[in-house]
């Protein structure tokens, strides 16, 4: 109890002043949460509070952002050596920047990443793991991160799921993303570790293989995305699994767009209340969103700075139009290779004007992810059609085509749809032409084979790992 | 009205009020404090709960105390106790009183006792009304000290080491370095002094805060962890072992050499008493039951229905 309060101590003292955080300390205050939920089966009442930060007063939270502004760019002024040259030519002060002078500083891109790694990287800190986007919409970015960030990231993390009742000790994640998303991998090895919970790296394997470790309660808790979630949905109805065959009681995706119907679906087979979506990136970790149950995005403060901004004019976007989430993680929060003000292309509506009434409503929010900008349909000046509709409209056919494989053209201010033929496989042409119109949709459909199915539209889960145990037909030959 | 005396009184009476007054302290905040226990729900941090090492500084702080009580100006020392006894009562009694009349009660409470020792310790009966003062508020203060450690998770397990090495402290600091008695005589009368008691004639009979602290904490800690039965025999090892030896003590010593100016630290014979009786019950019950498990057992749910405040509820959980 005493060493606990001295130990929040530390850490309030390290998130006011903007020094590194103790890693360390961070890691003990995990051990006192585990201890804490063992004892009194839940945190304090003011547990909330202690992640989100006391936010409500719009100009507390100015105050915040502006001071947190300046430690960062203070710091890459100083050690980044794209980040010097860019404040140069803006002619920004990084001591006095605040949220109006922000946008005198251009946006950071991922060609940016892409093309000029190495002068992203701090000069007064070692990276000693270099990770990689998954490249599912171009070119991947390589992101290095320091010992501390490799430290500081699990223990933030793994005091946020307890404390919000995400993980538990004595609960066995399984973790199904792609092994080359080394941050994923270390994040939930090292989160699990921490709270005294199991952690089971498997990948994108088969799906059958994932079944039969998510089976006879071999996990309570499934990480993945949404597109791999689908395939687990899908194998599990081939295999008549039901909720009786799984323990699971959390399922959690990130990373795609999550339909309705592909949610529905998993909660159904996969015996879970819901599926929590969540937002987050490899080039703007630790920066992370959640989606209450009012299907809104919203945004962590603590860590960093979220933006959206109009797609034409770069300024922030008015109530109820499209733009772009630009994120900016604060130092310390982000060491080795920091972005600033970086543009995800992740879509996302403004939200109206009104306060918000969901269980969030004390944290800016936007809508979820609608897809990438440059996969926004403009069919005509006023109409724009995202990702998210698309996907939304095709998963909820009844052929149940998971995840949706398609591609999508506009085209004399229609929607020219290429879908597999399984797709609509006795459904028929005419009904699925009216399933996507009462889904608002003007289609014109063009079928084409299975076989075309994954070069359609790439998904995460595209990223198989094989195993010898799969390739049965190998077996002493 | 209260007894009054010229001249000393025998061995004997002292003896018997001694009990008297150490027996009405005693069961009277130990059962207070299990009743608070019993239905009042501490508000608690988002994280922390005791453990072995907090024990350790609780103790490092009560070996640091007397000293400080030494070093200090009396000025700042009922600067501190005020502090101490302000912190103690409006954490504990928050949930019970509105805000307007606990810090009116505790100002009350704490402003007569410095006005009583500065203006009416020349009569027995300003004796007695600093006394009683005095016992409102060391009474009210272990009742709430006591409950935030068992409700904030100290389990029987580190009350019972605690008491052990309580006991260890106490004949340190009785016999080998007389600080204590010592501290007692130097700070009767002193304003917010931590202990219950009453005078009677020249008299003065007390037990400390800190003895009161210990039997309560291994009472209500003793409840949690096995429920009624556990607390029963507690109680009774607190009544034998706080109460009854302490006090036929000094007739012990006076039958063997005719002392009359006996300090008893009490904890020297129920810090040994309360270990060993921890490890019977552990023995017996086996595994201490968590806060959760309590409040989810019968023990739990009859607290709850009869609650003077019902506990916090938990904040929704985030998606």
């Amino acid at each position: 109890m005493f060493e606990t309060g001295i130990r929040q101590l530390r850490m309030a003292i390290g998130m006011v002043s903007g020094r590194r955080l103790n890693a360390g300390n961070l890691g003990r205050l995990v051990g006192d949460v585990v201890a804490t939920l063992a004892e009194f089966g839940e945190p304090g009442a003011d547990a909330q509070q202690l992640l989100d930060g006391p936010f409500a007063d719009p100009e507390e939270r100015l105050e915040f952002i502006n001071r947190s502004l300046r430690r960062t760019a203070r710091r890459l002024a100083v050690q980044s050596p794209f980040y010097a040259r860019r404040f140069a030519a803006a002619h920004a002060e990084p001591a006095k920047l605040d949220m109006a002078g922000l946008r005198a500083i251009p946006v950071t891109v991922k060609r940016d990443l892409v093309e000029r790694p190495g002068n992203f990287r701090c000069t007064d800190v070692a990276g000693v793991l270099a990770t990689r986007t998954t490249g599912t919409t171009g070119h991947p970015a390589e992101i290095w991160l320091s010992r501390y960030e490799m430290e500081l990231w699990p223990a933030l993390g793994a005091l946020s799921s307890l404390l919000r009742d995400e993980l538990r000790p004595g609960d066995v994640m399984q973790v199904n993303i792609s092994s080359r998303a080394t941050v994923g991998m270390h994040l939930s090895a090292a989160v699990c570790r921490l709270a005294s919970a199991g952690c089971r790296l498997l990948g994108i394997v088969p799906p059958d293989e994932a079944l039969d470790h998510l089976g006879g309660g071999g996990a309570t808790l499934l990480s993945t995305c949404p597109s791999y979630l689908a395939e687990l949905v899908t194998a599990a109805r081939r295999r008549g699994m039901g909720p009786a065959d799984f323990r699971l009681r959390r399922v959690a995706t990130s990373g795609e767009i999550l339909s309705t119907s592909l949610a529905q679906a998993a909660c159904q087979t996969l015996g879970v209340s819901r599926v929590d979506d969540s937002f987050s990136m490899t080039e703007v970790i630790p920066v992370t969103g959640r989606t209450c149950s009012h299907a809104h995005l919203h945004h962590d403060l603590n860590s960093g700075l979220t933006e959206l901004l109009d797609l034409q004019t770069g300024e922030p976007a008015a109530p109820g139009t499209l733009g772009t989430v630009v994120i900016t993680p604060y130092f310390p929060y982000r060491d080795c290779m920091p972005v600033f003000r970086y543009d995800t292309r992740d879509i996302a509506r403004c939200l109206p004007g009104e306060a918000l009434t969901c269980e969030l409503a004390g944290i800016p929010a936007t809508s979820q992810v609608l897809g990438k900008a440059d996969h926004l349909l403009s069919l005509s000046p006023a109409e724009v059609v995202t990702s998210r509709q698309l996907i939304e409209a095709i998963e909820a056919l009844p052929t149940a085509p998971w995840p949706a494989r398609y591609r999508a053209a506009a085209y004399g201010g229609r929607i020219q749809l290429t879908l597999p033929a399984a797709a609509i496989a006795g459904y028929g042409d005419v009904a699925a032409q009216r399933h996507f119109a009462e889904a608002g949709l003007d289609v014109d459909l063009v079928i084409v084979g299975d076989d075309q199915a994954s070069s359609l539209r790439h998904t995460r889960s595209d990223l198989h790992e094989t195993m010898f145990a799969a390739e049965q037909a190998l077996i002493g030959a | 009205m209260p007894v009054t005396h010229d001249m000393p009184i025998s061995l004997l009476q002292e003896t018997v009020i001694e009990l008297a007054v150490a027996l009405v302290g005693i069961v009277a905040v130990t059962a207070c404090a299990l009743l608070y226990f019993r239905r009042v729900r501490l508000d608690r941090p988002p994280v922390g709960t005791f453990n072995g090492r907090d024990i350790g500084i609780l103790l490092a702080f009560i070996i640091a105390l007397p000293f400080l009580y030494a070093a200090l100006p009396s000025w700042a020392l009922t600067s501190f106790l005020a502090l101490t006894f302000i912190s103690a009562l409006s954490i504990g009694y928050r949930p019970l009183l509105d805000r307007k009349w606990l810090w009116l009660g505790t100002g009350l409470l704490i402003g007569a006792n410095i006005w009583t020792s500065r203006t009416m310790l020349g009569t027995v009966a300003g004796w007695q009304l600093w006394w009683a003062e005095l016992s409102v508020l060391v009474a009210l203060a272990a009742i709430a000290v006591a409950n935030l450690y068992v409700q904030g998770g100290m389990k029987l397990r580190y009350v019972a080491w605690l008491a052990l090495a309580l006991g260890a402290y106490d004949v340190i600091f009785s016999s080998v370095f007389p600080l204590t008695n010592k501290l007692v005589q130097e700070f009767l009368g002193a304003p917010l002094d931590p202990s219950l008691g009453m005078r009677f004639g020249i008299d003065n009979f007390a037990i400390g805060i800190g003895d009161l602290l210990i039997f309560s904490l291994f009472a209500v800690a003793a409840y949690k962890a096995y429920g009624p039965r556990a607390a029963r025999q507690a109680f009774g090892l607190i009544v034998v072992f706080g109460a009854f030896v302490p006090s036929l003590v000094p007739l012990l010593v006076n039958f063997v050499d005719a002392r009359t100016d006996v300090l008893v630290p009490a904890q020297a014979f129920f810090g040994p008493a309360a270990f060993l009786c921890y490890r019977w019950m552990k023995h017996r019950y086996g595994r201490e039951r968590t806060m959760a498990e309590y409040l989810a057992s019968a023990d739990g749910v009859a607290r709850a229905a009869g609650a003077a405040e019902p506990a916090p509820a938990p904040e929704p959980a985030s998606v």
